[in-house]
């Protein structure tokens, strides 16, 4: 499989991959932090558990746009020039998987606004 | 080696065809000599997928039945208050045995066992790319298996539920054999299973019909590659999980046990990161199942397959990010809970999209209300309540109320009985036609489905209000006057309508089942994929290249063009048994694979690992080693006639397409293998990193403990400096094997053999130096997971002795050279990965304490 | 008796809700699925073939489930917020899970005294109860389905659970966690009284055991003396100081013996001292079957009269 196969592959799976990483982040801190008691340190007067979940779904949401927008273009490329249909079935699916992800991404975020750090 | 481009060849009509007609005399014939089964008691050497898959089914239904009959005898204990037919001791055995059984020895292997079967038929591969493989695979699951299931009649079933949550399962709460049949049964089963996954990744992605690019790939291919990764990833965790408690119990390391700075949840957490994924595990197959039964039926291409593909997909992912909704009660933060609280509701988004996909082409198509139809249309009634009561108990407060009752019991079984027994039915009705005479009868069909479908609901949806009006599970009895005894009752008569069910669907697959191939029923539902068209044991007589998605719909003569072999390959070019490797995206010829055929290695090797986790089990240590080290020999022996190097010239396979019969590199099936169980070897490690870090955060203070010396930072260095040698000599050595003139250098042997005592000696150094601080590996949990890490990555390097001299061996031998090299990179490509695990364990044994500081 | 969906206090109603909106919600949607299944499979060709398109999967795969799921979740995290809230001023209670039965241990509390229990969880009505829970062996769990959700009392952690009791009243609360021979016969009495009778109830139990007052009695705690029980339980006031069973001080006043199993009289506990390995085999405690008639009735008599 070459460079560009890997890389399709890559962008078709970005979301989903930047869900791990937000949901391993998160878990991680806030097991940590509270695991040890250090959750009541401040971060320039906010909270650190949320504001680590905060920035986290943050990052990860910018990334699944960008891999989004990305593949959004990919696949429009193809509509427009003829493509090998396994092209046009690896574009569409990247648009697909990264979409669902914008919204799993963000549903991971909502418990920063509603839930105590460790209680 | 480069794929060969393929100009024209498989993106044009039907018209001009690979072969030409007529076929050269004895081709057909030479092709059916290869593969030919062996007779007599020789059969049981038989690796061929088509026979090893239904003896596989044929094995994973017999558990079925086994598990099931003991909740039978459940059901009939409960059906009334303080019942006293079974006592404690049995019945928490028969609960036990009855979910071990049925997720390690049904569920996981039938799904499996159908994709040895149906996978390279739908693919229209000869074979799967290691047929000897599956072969070990089947055989130590099924002398494993049997053994296992036998402790029921002696009493030495595991009695600590199939969860075994520890310290029960632990020496002191459990001190006799049972709990260790659980772990080293269990534990070698699933090497077993991983085994399976290997096969059908590769199968998937590089054994393919010409030109079934990943957007042709049928969705059964596509759910099993998920399954399969799913399983490489998540079946670490339990063999790892496995591994520290045997040691616990065997040695006294105390991982779990909280007074020497273990904790039990380390095992919930191990457990569940295996066990949730495992419910995906086994349901994504049947989905995919549906996935080609429901166009069938419908006679309509199915709708939304792109979105199934990313359903599959998402739930693959997400499905890794709910294993602690089984511990909602546990205690932890819930800020913790709730993000696997969002991943669980998350989940049933893919799972919605798979349900209405197949509503959909429902719609468009004409639904016939076939036998198969039927277990369709009740897996979607029953899978659905079941996904609905999921999504309910993804809430954590309504789990802190459901959670260990019987509305458990039923949300399980509605999913598992409807996401997976149901379609599973639905597939030995459909695919029955492509393995026997005669396919099974359509009246006794409905009599089936019938009293399963009614069974199952009779049974089960009485328990949701059994649970919420306070019923635990796993209780042996319960008291008169809570008011559970009609709906225990209720639930008990359930049981034996689905047990009059499944008795009949025996009575007909007695009467109807008779295994062929040459002459089976055929295509008798009119479907659309590959695994109708004629075969053999040699599949299609040849490989055909397909247009569309439903190549039997929409290329009209394929069946007769295949069977005449006017397609790819319609012979055998060396005389043996051969696979076309394609490449993983848009399927196109890249080689000719030389597959190995009959043997005994694998019955025997697979007999011999059976029997050491076994002889280990009851401590009888010294025949168990024997066992062992036969086991080994066995499968040296059976990869000695592997690696054939280049037999022939490139054989022209029709179409202009000239092949390599042997290819090395990226290209190679084996390096795809290889790459895999480095996967699987990098989760069990990185999860054994993981315990270490957890034991760390549940010992504040005490990480090293009191009085324990991390060693001089000296000695790791060496070590670290010894991988990195062993390393760069291995690396030099593939070096001196570049080019095509069929060399065998002197210095490859030599540079392995200097290599080997390098990477020896690293890992020697490094249990020495912490032997020498006085650690002990009983003390406290610190010195537990240090010694786990250090015995872990010795494992590591003595296998890789192993593979060393191997390889050593076939230089030897002159059966390595800079072309015919497999061996040899397999060798590397291991050595890297023990070197590079062995770096990361020296960083975090020796850096993380210093690091934290002993906070 | 013992139902989560007969709440008696906040948590449980709360609850209780979710599971009401929940299980309405999911039926409705679970008639929409089969509806639109059984629709597609016998309505007429032209009239279902709208449904046979991918739009179908769109809205009804994904955009629904998004717009259902994106509602649930967040109702589900504030329930979870308001469950299980530790409040200031709170009664504390320790409670420890062993093999097959409950320690329960009242903290002292200003000028009240500490003391222990077994098997009933005693509390105020009205008053906010924390009650911590860890384990002395396996992993047991603790649930009272009437209050609440249920927490694990797991060996080196302690967990707690907050709840309210809304009603007086006799519930039943059981281990919902797998710990073995005995789980099935594993279970508590929780006994919500008026504030004023719980205060009164504190008082007594924190007293040493009753002195007998008839001679059968005084033969029944010199049996319990001689029989060597006193090394497993502790009866405050005499020299039984055993800390492996359950506190026997004021045995007489429970409810029920055998972890919630029978009810408390002379003859359950006479046939308790004689035959538990019968009726709860693999509980901790031997049978005692060589006592006779005569010394068995003393004996259960005395434990009896320990009020």
């Amino acid at each position: 499989m070459g460079g560009r196969r890997t890389g399709q592959i890559l962008l078709m799976l970005a979301g989903l991959i930047a869900w791990a990483v937000q949901f391993t982040a998160i878990y991680g801190v806030t097991s940590t932090l509270c695991g040890r008691g250090w959750a009541d340190a401040n971060l320039l007067g906010l909270e650190v558990v949320p504001m680590t979940i905060l920035s986290a779904t943050l990052v990860t949401l910018a990334a699944t746009a960008v891999a989004l927008i990305w593949s959004f273009r990919n696949y429009r490329l193809a509509k427009h020039q003829p493509v090998a249909a396994v092209d046009d079935f690896v574009s569409h699916a990247a648009v697909l998987i990264n979409g669902l992800s914008i919204v799993v991404i963000l549903w991971h975020g909502i418990p920063a606004f509603i839930l105590p750090a460790c209680a | 080696m480069n794929a060969p481009e393929l100009p024209k060849a498989f993106e044009r009509g039907e018209e001009e065809l690979p072969n030409p007609l007529p076929r050269p005399e004895g081709e057909f014939e030479a092709l059916k000599r290869a593969w030919k089964p062996p007779r007599g008691l020789r059969f049981l050497t038989a690796v061929n997928n088509t026979y090893v898959g239904v003896w596989y089914v044929g094995t994973a239904f017999l558990f079925f039945i086994l598990a099931g009959i003991l909740a039978l005898i459940m059901r009939v204990q409960l059906a009334r208050p303080e019942n006293d037919l079974v006592g404690h001791g049995l019945y928490n055995q028969l609960f036990t045995m009855h979910g071990t059984v049925m997720m390690f020895l049904f569920a996981v292997p039938a799904v499996e066992a159908a994709s040895v079967y149906l996978l390279p038929n739908m693919q229209a591969a000869r074979d799967l790319p290691f047929p000897r493989l599956s072969a070990y695979a089947f055989w130590a699951y099924f002398v494993g298996g049997l053994v296992f299931f036998g402790t029921i009649f002696f009493g030495l079933s595991p009695d600590g539920g199939w969860f075994m949550y520890p310290p029960l399962t632990s020496t002191k709460y459990s001190p006799a054999d049972n709990a260790d049949w659980w772990l080293l049964g269990i534990g070698f089963i699933e090497i077993s299973a991983i085994a399976g996954a290997i096969e059908i990744i590769v199968g998937v992605m590089k054994t393919r019909a010409v030109g079934m690019s990943l957007d042709k790939l049928p969705i059964y291919s596509w759910a099993m590659l998920v399954f399969a990764v799913m399983i490489v990833i998540g079946f670490p965790a339990i063999i790892l999980g496995t591994l520290l408690l045997e040691m616990e119990r065997a040695f006294d390391w105390p991982f779990f046990i909280a007074e020497r700075g273990g904790d039990p949840l380390l095992w919930q957490h191990l457990f569940w990161f295996f066990g949730h994924p495992e419910v995906y595990i086994i349901f994504l197959p049947a989905t995919g199942m549906v996935s080609m039964i429901v166009p069938t039926m419908a006679q309509t291409p199915l709708v939304g397959y792109r979105l199934i593909v990313l359903a599959l997909i998402a739930t693959g992912f997400l499905s890794f990010g709910l294993w602690v909704h089984h511990m909602f009660a546990t205690g932890l933060p819930k800020m913790s809970l709730s993000f696997f609280s969002a991943a669980s509701t998350a989940v049933a988004v893919p799972s919605g999209i798979q349900v209405f996909a197949w509503i959909a082409t429902i719609a468009s198509g004409r639904m016939r209300l076939t036998t198969p139809s039927l277990f369709v249309i009740g897996f979607l009634f029953i899978f659905t309540l079941g996904g609905l009561t999921g999504v309910m108990v993804a809430v954590a407060p309504f789990d802190w109320q459901a959670h260990d009752s019987y509305f458990v019991v039923a949300h399980l079984h509605y999913v598992l009985i409807g996401g997976m027994v149901f379609p599973l039915f639905a597939a030995f009705y459909y695919w029955v036609p492509a393995a026997s005479k005669r396919a099974l009868s359509e009246r006794l069909g409905r009599w089936v489905f019938g009293l399963m479908f009614l069974g199952v609901n009779v049974t089960f949806l009485p328990m949701h209000i059994t649970g919420l009006i306070g019923m635990p599970r796993r209780v042996y009895t319960y008291p008169v006057e809570m008011g559970w005894d009609a709906l225990n009752l209720v639930s008990t008569i359930g049981a034996f309508m689905i047990a009059a069910g499944v008795a009949i669907f025996l009575y007909d697959l007695a009467r109807n089942f008779r295994f062929t191939l040459e002459d089976n029923a055929g295509n008798v539902w009119n479907a659309s994929t590959l695994e109708w068209l004629p075969n053999g044991t040699y599949n299609t007589r040849s490989i055909p290249s397909v247009v569309s998605r439903d190549p039997l719909w929409e290329q009209p003569n394929l069946s007769k063009d295949v069977e005449e072999g006017r397609y790819y390959l319609p012979g055998t070019v060396t005389g043996g048994r051969e696979a076309l490797v394609t490449s993983p995206f848009d399927a196109r010829p890249q080689y000719i694979l030389q597959v190995p055929g009959p043997g005994w290695q694998p019955v025997l090797a697979a007999v011999f690992t059976a029997a050491f986790f076994l002889l280990l089990t009851v401590k009888l240590v010294f025949p168990s080693v024997i066992c062992g080290v036969l086991a080994v020999g066995c499968v040296i022996w059976w990869l000695w006639e592997t690696d054939p190097g280049p037999v022939r010239p490139p054989a022209d396979i029709g179409g202009g397409i000239v092949l390599p019969v042997y290819a090395t590199g990226p290209m190679n099936h084996s390096w795809w293998a290889m790459i895999v169980l480095m996967v699987v070897a990098g989760m069990v490690f990185t999860c054994l990193i993981f315990s270490y870090l957890f034991l760390w955060l549940v010992n504040p203070g005490a990480w090293p403990p009191q009085g324990v010396r991390i060693p001089d930072w000296i000695w790791p260095s060496l070590s670290a400096f010894l991988y990195c040698a062993s390393g760069a000599l291995v690396a030099v050595a593939s070096r001196q094997l570049r080019g095509d003139d069929r060399r065998s250098p002197r210095s490859v042997p030599v540079l392995i053999g200097v290599a080997l005592p390098l990477v020896c000696g690293a890992s020697a150094i490094d249990l020495w130096m912490q032997w020498e601080t006085g650690l002990s590996p009983s003390a406290h949990a610190y010195g537990a997971a240090v010694y786990a890490i250090t015995s872990l990555q010795i494992f590591f390097v003595l296998t890789t002795l192993v593979m060393g001299a191997y390889t050593i061996a076939r230089w030897l031998a002159g059966r390595l050279d800079n072309v015919r090299r497999t061996t040899f990179d397999n060798t590397m490509l291991f050595w890297y990965y023990t070197a590079g695990q062995g770096l990361v364990a020296l960083l975090v044994v020796h850096g993380f304490p210093r690091l934290t500081g002993g906070l | 008796m013992q139902s989560a969906l007969d709440p008696a206090g906040g948590d449980a109603q709360r609850i209780y809700w979710l599971t009401v909106i929940m299980t309405v919600g999911g039926i409705l949607i679970f008639l929409l699925v089969t509806g639109l299944l059984l629709y597609a499979i016998f309505a007429a060709p032209e009239r279902r073939a709208w449904l046979g398109d991918r739009r179908t999967i769109i809205v009804g795969g994904l955009a629904f489930p998004i717009v259902v799921l994106s509602m649930l979740l967040p109702y589900g995290l504030t329930v979870m917020r308001d469950t299980d809230v530790p409040t200031p001023g709170a009664l504390p209670i320790e409670m420890v899970g062993e093999q097959y039965w409950w320690r329960v241990r009242y903290p002292a509390d200003q000028e009240r005294a500490e003391f222990s229990t077994a098997n009933e969880l005693v509390v105020p009505v009205g008053r906010p109860i924390s009650v911590s829970v860890t384990s002395a062996d396996v992993i047991h769990s603790f649930w009272i389905p009437n209050f609440g959700g249920k927490i694990d009392m797991i060996p080196g952690r302690i967990n707690r659970l907050n709840f309210t009791a809304e009603r007086p009243g006799i519930y039943r609360g059981v281990c919902a966690e797998f710990c073995g021979d005995q789980h099935a016969r594993m279970a508590f009495d929780l006994i919500a009284l008026e504030p004023a009778e719980f205060e009164a109830w504190r008082v007594d139990q924190a007293k040493p055991a009753l002195e007998p007052d008839l001679p059968s009695l005084v033969r029944g705690r010199e049996l319990f003396r001689m029989g060597g029980c006193g090394s497993c339980h502790v009866v405050r006031g005499t020299e039984a100081d055993g800390q492996f069973g359950p506190d026997l001080t004021h045995v007489g006043s429970r409810r029920t013996i055998g972890a919630g199993q029978f009810p408390n009289n002379i003859g359950t506990l006479a046939g308790w001292i004689a035959n538990v390995q019968h009726i709860k085999p693999g509980a901790r405690m031997p049978s005692y079957g060589s006592l006779t008639g005569e010394d068995l009735r003393a004996l259960a008599g005395y434990l009896e009269s320990l009020k």
